[in-house]
């Protein structure tokens, strides 16, 4: 592990059991059970913001768990390093609902103010009060407005007293699991545009988790892509969306219906997302990728690393820098 | 027979109240547009702006205390809002269909899906016991399901998401509707199946060339499928024009805002996001004025005290006193 490696993921893997019947008890048998994360190896720097991206059922909010220590995975390790005062760093996460995820029966100032309680990040309550203060103002809402119930605000200003709150930790580490995912894309754009400026100005280390391509290419220096419970790229973000190794990411990019008017063609990408309780053999994407051969079908694909220090799971090495060299997915369809 | 350049749906002065407790609240405020044969009109705005209600509205499907409380609705030559409940069952269907956003949640969970077909069909058609199979079957078929006779039988849990929104769809068009009203119909989906079912539906109306009317908030879906778009926002059309040109040279100030609010690469694949300030007023908190004008970098005092007028321009129109210039977006 080098200095700058902030969080380090080894082999991580996380298995959903099902319920055991009494005899699969009494037999002491494996029951199998849903592989919600396989594998995944990963490392955020310090001071970098990692995305993750990916669509339903491929892992990545189970990761952010695993990350948070809100569950044990199965096997493999997270690691981070003892911070500078020698505790453990401090990690908060943002959730997607801002509508659950507050308590209602809570002030704003209540719920702003717990992790500086828990934490005993400052004594006395007007300096309690003060720091509120300060972290309202710092996410854009108004002092105020600490005297207020969450009820009271509108989706976006949640979000800011999410941020808030997550903020009053003083955390090290942020874990952000589809942060905008709940809200419309003028107050969207205006939480992004805060989180970006706290990255900027509190140096923050975090994990951005979302299914929107566009938003991580947005808030991400590295991004890592998920498929089925496996990472099967991972680049930074400028160098995933120029040059992505992996034939998943080059249909992710296209599959998303992007503003230009003048070229209305769609990709979608063959087939149907499998269950991920019965994921394909071999390369888990070779069910709906147009360049599978045998190998893909039989063998799972080693992990190669790229020569900018990126990642990626496949067979070949295929240069997929121009969308034009697919098939067209009329051919795979309904594979 | 309708006359090719008359529209098909005329939607004039559409008004829909809420009844707060005794107090009349306006979630729709005159919303006026139209939709011309074999069309698709984008419906675009942000949760609260009406879209969902203007489709609802217009099959009469407005859940209490919503309701409809002014202007004319007129498909093909006869006005829908003077129909009585009972000639509006036999439109809901039959002559216009209808995709909703849930797949899950609008298939009955305990019939078959090859029943819930066969029973549109012979809602609406006049067809025998065999003819409405086989027509159910070919729907099956169309819409993409592999195996239609092994479908035929399945219950709706039995499918996938992106299967089931097929069925959606097959139950909205298999009585040969004139117009399909599609509320959100990928926004439940992943991107790509999205994909997918945007594509069938494309196809389906090249084929058919039924009208549509494609409720969404999501700008790519709205640049890649409608002929024209119109803009809600806070329960008033916005902007109403070609796509190209709303897209490219908005001339409402809220519409370019929309547009410059998403997260999208830009030709040189340099991200920008501009924020709108604030955020959409609540049902019965919308200011005097333009509704948008808290908001609007151009907000003037006429904006402050009156409603602007829908000013029509040849293809488009927009509801703005000081418009954009006709400039790159």
């Amino acid at each position: 592990m080098s200095a700058s490696d902030f969080l380090v993921l080894n082999h991580v893997s996380k298995v959903y059991r099902r319920n055991q019947s009494l005899i699969e008890r009494l037999k002491k048998s494996e029951s199998g059970g849903t592989k919600a994360v396989s594998d995944v190896s990963l490392t955020v720097r310090h001071g970098e913001t990692m995305g993750l991206v990916g669509e339903s059922g491929c892992g990545k909010s189970t990761l952010a768990r695993l990350v948070s220590g809100l569950m044990a995975p199965t096997s493999g390790e997270i690691s981070f390093p003892p911070n500078a005062s020698g505790n453990k760093s401090r990690l908060q996460m943002i959730f997607q609902d801002p509508y659950s995820s507050l308590n209602g029966r809570w002030t704003i100032e209540d719920i702003i103010a717990e992790p500086i309680r828990v934490h005993k990040l400052r004594t006395g309550s007007a300096a309690i009060r003060a720091r509120v203060d300060e972290l309202l103002v710092q996410v854009g809402l108004s002092a105020a407005d600490a005297e207020k119930y969450p009820q009271e605000f509108s989706g976006g200003q949640r979000q800011r007293i999410c941020i808030a709150r997550a903020l009053a930790g003083e955390p090290d580490f942020l874990v952000l699991d589809e942060p905008t995912s709940a809200l419309d894309v003028s107050v969207q754009a205006q939480i992004l545009n805060l989180l970006r400026d706290l990255q900027k100005n509190l140096h923050l280390t975090s994990l951005f988790i979302t299914h929107n391509l566009s938003v991580v290419r947005i808030m991400a220096d590295r991004i890592g892509v998920m498929y089925l419970g496996e990472l099967v790229e991972e680049a930074t973000s400028e160098e995933l969306f120029r040059k992505p190794r992996h034939p998943y990411t080059r249909l992710l990019i296209d599959a998303a219906p992007d503003m230009d008017t003048s070229d209305r063609s769609l990709h979608p990408i063959a087939g149907e997302l499998p269950n991920p309780a019965f994921p394909p053999s071999g390369c888990r994407f070779h069910t709906r990728c147009p360049f599978a051969q045998e190998i893909c079908r039989n063998t799972s694909p080693p992990q190669k690393a790229t020569e900018s220090g990126g990642m990626f799971r496949c067979h070949f090495d295929l240069d997929l820098s121009d969308a034009t060299v697919f098939p067209p997915a009329a051919q795979v369809r309904m594979a | 027979m309708i006359n090719a350049t008359a529209p098909l749906l005329d939607v004039r002065d559409l008004t829909v109240t809420i009844n707060r407790e005794g107090r009349l609240v306006t979630a729709l405020d005159k919303v006026s547009f139209f939709v011309n044969p074999g069309e698709v009109l984008g419906i675009v705005g942000e949760s609260g702006a009406g879209k969902s209600i203007t489709g609802a509205a217009i099959i009469d499907l407005l859940v209490p205390p919503l309701k409809r409380t002014g202007g004319t609705i007129t498909l093909a030559g006869e006005r829908l809002d003077q129909l009585s409940p009972k000639a509006m069952r036999g439109v809901r269907g039959g002559r216009i269909g209808f995709v909703f956003q849930d797949p899950m949640t609008s298939l009955n969970p305990v019939i078959t899906i090859g029943q819930q077909l066969c029973d549109t069909i012979q809602a609406h058609l006049k067809l025998g016991g065999n003819q409405t199979k086989k027509r159910a079957h070919d729907w099956l078929d169309r819409v993409g399901l592999p195996n239609p006779d092994v479908q035929f039988k399945r219950y709706p849990h039995q499918l996938s998401g992106g299967m089931r929104q097929r069925v959606v769809i097959a139950l909205a068009l298999c009585a040969d509707p004139v117009l399909v009203i599609a509320d959100e119909p990928t926004t439940a989906l992943d991107v790509s199946v999205q994909a997918h079912i945007l594509e069938l539906l494309r196809d389906l109306h090249r084929e058919s060339n039924v009208s549509m009317m494609l409720i969404t908030h999501d700008l790519g879906v709205i640049a890649k499928m409608a002929d024209r778009v119109a803009v809600l926002y806070a329960g008033r059309v916005a902007e109403i024009g070609p796509v190209g040109e709303l897209f490219n040279a908005p001339r409402h100030p809220y519409t370019r805002g929309l547009i410059r609010a998403t997260p999208m690469p830009s030709a040189t694949g340099e991200m920008r996001l501009d924020q709108i300030p604030g955020a959409m007023p609540g049902l019965g908190a919308v200011p005097p004025g333009c509704a948008f004008n808290p908001r609007c970098f151009r907000a003037e005092g006429d904006c402050r005290a009156t409603i602007p007028p829908l000013y029509r321009q040849e293809s488009s129109a927009f509801s703005c006193f000081h418009p954009l210039e006709r400039v790159p977006a």
